[in-house]
């Protein structure tokens, strides 16, 4: 008994606390990022290493429009709708054409796709990082800190994004088609469903929700070429976790994973507490190979 | 038929009609002898003058794409610049300098090969440049392999001219060491006795770090912690979240997008408020102000370069500098920022390594050791050369001492508030060169 409250008491709940709500909110920018990534092998097959320089071409978006309007929300909304109409473009002509081949075609194509965005993003904006004003400052006092209210923003709207999302799949006419695609290709098409339109919609939508988590999560970082490739790896680790093409399970493996390393940041240097997330990918490659989350078939 | 006859004709009259005597075909054979030979070794006179007009090969290792690369893309403007300098003025002992720039996509394996490359292959007489220390740090050996002259452009890494320094590399700015030596006193005696270091955790970081807990304490203050953040991170909160406890001040050393990163979380966590907020120039360097905005006021630095007109910078070299840097960042940023320092010590490095090749009369890799020789010791006067300042690069360990300046940022601009002079940033030499 006495040692279970000697355990309790060697508990430090101020960081526990403190580590949870950064747990979450990670979690909650990764699953943002990784929905689009999942949706987008879910549906089509193809492994987006392109998705980084989406995220990083958002928050850029972001930065243009901020500049000509003032307004972060109307750059959320406009660089989300334009990294999505680019992402539609670049499916139809890059894409599209090796649907159906060695799935190494499509990787090499999307990491071809990754540079060139790097190095455009280099060559149009230069190499100073821009800056996205917060839509608000002010923190809140949580034990020794000062913490941020846009970080709990951050966490609010992704999730407001990916419910919205998810109600869309569930109910709307084309969330309906893009579930036939995902789950019967042939007879979604034999149904009269335009899959190579629906392809072509999925890569926007993931596109935009990329570029979205760019813009929310620009304020925190500034905004550089570079910045898609700290989110990328990650994002790929929580997409194999939760399952390839499960979209739920992406969201859950992004949180899940995000919560278990600030939990063992709370003992070890958060650096080290990264190993977390790659053992569970280790594991879950030895034991549940289809995702931790993924319903059997 | 008829040129068949005409061709008979002309060689039975060469051959036959008594005109090819033995004199005449000792002659003929003599001048195709030291014509042939004329063509196969070259005269005293071809190496004399043919090499006048041949360029000097400059290699240069730069990151252009990856993560360090806007870092990378500022310090080859300074290359640049001493380069067309240099070449519009008649070049380096009368010949011009044919640049080579390799990007080695801020990775250090991809370094190695780059440098081996321009080494082999390119053949280059020098090299000039250098960006992330850990890369300078794998390629500093292939230097020292092939004997040719490395002249560090901006890798900070302490070891570079202490545990591992090379007879062939040379450092002509500013190490660690020194800027500790410069900037403790003012940290422990005018912001706060204890500190909090948060570096970046590689090897730069890591020895600035180890300069800094020492010259704190020996000037009286302490360090009573430090955390390491990964290259890179982009999330630094669950860092910088854990950093707690009774001290004055939180100390940062980081560079470009990090710099970035902590400074703008650091403010977002209330940090920078609680804590006197110092740092590393590099945090607060010209290039990363506009992403900071506001969230970087207040913050004081110490850095070899700020671009101001101001107080012993206010030089007619200076404005020349800057001026010219302006045009050409302008080109490669259409913000067009303000000089940093990378941007100064690849310039001011290039005219080093031209001022150590025309001392020694240096023609070609046979002439390294030559061209060391010419380096070690020597003395750069603040001009249009150096327009940071007077430096003197230390023959003991080819480590440069400068003037640091400290600075703090006010309404978005640098303001200098001491300007250290190199003789109170000197630190003793660690170093001791393998046998040549």
């Amino acid at each position: 008994m006495s040692t279970m409250l000697g355990l309790l008491q060697a508990i430090p709940y101020e960081a526990l606390l403190i580590q949870t709500l950064n747990g979450i909110v990670t979690g909650m920018i990764l699953a943002l990022i990784a929905s689009g990534l999942t949706l987008i092998f879910g549906i089509m097959d193809v492994v987006n290493f392109a998705h980084g320089e989406l995220f990083m071409f958002g928050a850029y978006m972001g930065v243009v429009v901020i500049s000509a309007t003032g307004s972060f929300w109307l750059a959320l909304v406009l660089a989300t709708l334009i990294v999505a109409l680019i992402g539609a473009a670049l499916q139809i002509t890059t894409l599209r054409p090796l649907l159906g081949r060695d799935p190494l075609t499509t990787i090499l194509a999307t990491f071809g796709i990754s540079l060139v965005m790097q190095n455009y993003a280099l060559w149009q904006f230069g190499p100073v990082a821009r800056k996205i004003p917060e839509p608000f400052s002010g923190q809140f006092t949580l034990f020794y800190l000062e913490y941020p209210w846009y970080r709990v923003l951050i966490a609010v709207l992704s999730a407001a994004i990916i419910g919205g999302f998810y109600l869309f799949l569930k109910y709307g006419t084309y969330g309906i088609w893009i579930r036939a695609t995902t789950q019967d290709r042939v007879m979604a098409e034999a149904m009269g469903i335009p899959v190579s339109w629906v392809h072509t919609a999925v890569f926007g939508i993931g596109a935009g929700m990329a570029a979205a988590s760019g813009v929310l999560f620009g304020p925190l970082v500034g905004v550089n070429h570079a910045m898609g490739l700290d989110w990328v790896l990650k994002a790929f680790i929580v997409v194999v976790v939760g399952g390839m093409g499960n979209l739920g399970g992406s969201i859950v493996a992004s949180i899940f994973i995000s919560l278990l390393e600030a939990y063992a940041s709370i003992w070890v240097s958060p650096a080290q507490a990264v190993i977390v997330s790659f053992v569970v990918l280790i594991l879950t490659l030895l034991f549940r190979p289809t995702g931790l989350f993924a319903t059997p078939k | 038929m008829t040129d068949d006859t005409k061709t008979q004709n002309w060689s039975e009259e060469f051959w036959y009609r008594g005109k090819l005597t033995r004199r005449r075909l000792i002659g003929y054979g003599t001048a195709a002898g030291a014509l042939g030979a004329s063509m196969l070794v070259p005269a005293p006179w071809q190496a004399a003058f043919g090499q006048a007009t041949k360029p000097y090969k400059i290699g240069t290792l730069q990151p252009l794409s990856g993560a360090a690369a806007a870092g990378g893309k500022t310090a080859l403007v300074g290359t640049q610049m001493a380069v067309d300098r240099i070449n519009k003025s008649g070049g380096i002992n009368g010949r011009p300098i044919e640049l080579i720039v390799a990007d080695y996509e801020s990775k250090p394996d991809v370094g190695r090969r780059k440098a081996e490359k321009l080494l082999v292959e390119d053949n280059i007489d020098v090299h000039e440049g250098g960006f992330l220390s850990n890369v300078c740090l794998a390629c500093e050996p292939l230097f020292g392999e092939y004997k040719v002259v490395n002249m560090i452009g901006v890798c900070l890494d302490t070891t570079l001219t202490t545990t591992k320094c090379s007879r062939y590399t040379f450092r002509p700015f500013d190490y660690a060491p020194a800027q500790a030596v410069a900037f403790a006193p003012y940290l422990v005696n005018k912001l706060g006795k204890t500190w909090h270091i948060a570096y970046a955790d590689y090897a730069w970081g890591q020895s600035t770090r180890d300069a800094y807990v020492q010259q704190i304490k020996k000037a009286g203050g302490d360090v009573v912690g430090t955390t390491g953040i990964p290259l890179g991170t982009a999330d630094m909160t669950p860092f910088l979240s854990k950093i707690s406890g009774n001290f004055d001040g939180l100390f940062g050393i980081f560079f470009g997008k990090d710099g970035v990163t902590v400074g703008n979380q650091a403010y977002d966590l209330g940090m920078t408020k609680k804590y006197k907020w110092a740092g590393d120039g590099a945090i607060a360097e010209s290039t990363n102000l506009p992403a900071l905005g506001n969230k970087i006021e207040g913050f004081v630095g110490i850095n070899r370069y700020v671009p101001v007109l101001e107080g012993v910078l206010n030089t007619p070299y200076h404005k020349k500098f800057m001026d010219d840097a302006v045009v050409r960042l302008k080109q490669i940023d259409p913000s067009g920022p303000l000089p940093d320092r990378y941007v100064q010590s690849n310039y001011e490095a290039m005219n080093a390594l031209k001022i150590g090749m025309e001392k020694s009369g240096f023609r070609g890799r046979e002439d390294t050791m030559k061209l060391i020789e010419a380096l070690e010791g020597l003395e750069m006067k603040e001009g249009d050369d150096f327009p940071q300042g007077d430096k003197v690069l230390r023959k003991e360990d080819h480590q440069a001492f400068i003037r640091e300046f400290l600075f703090d940022i006010k309404d978005g601009k640098f303001r200098i508030l001491e300007v250290v002079p190199k003789e109170k940033t000197m630190f003793p030499p660690d170093c001791k060169f393998a046998a040549t």
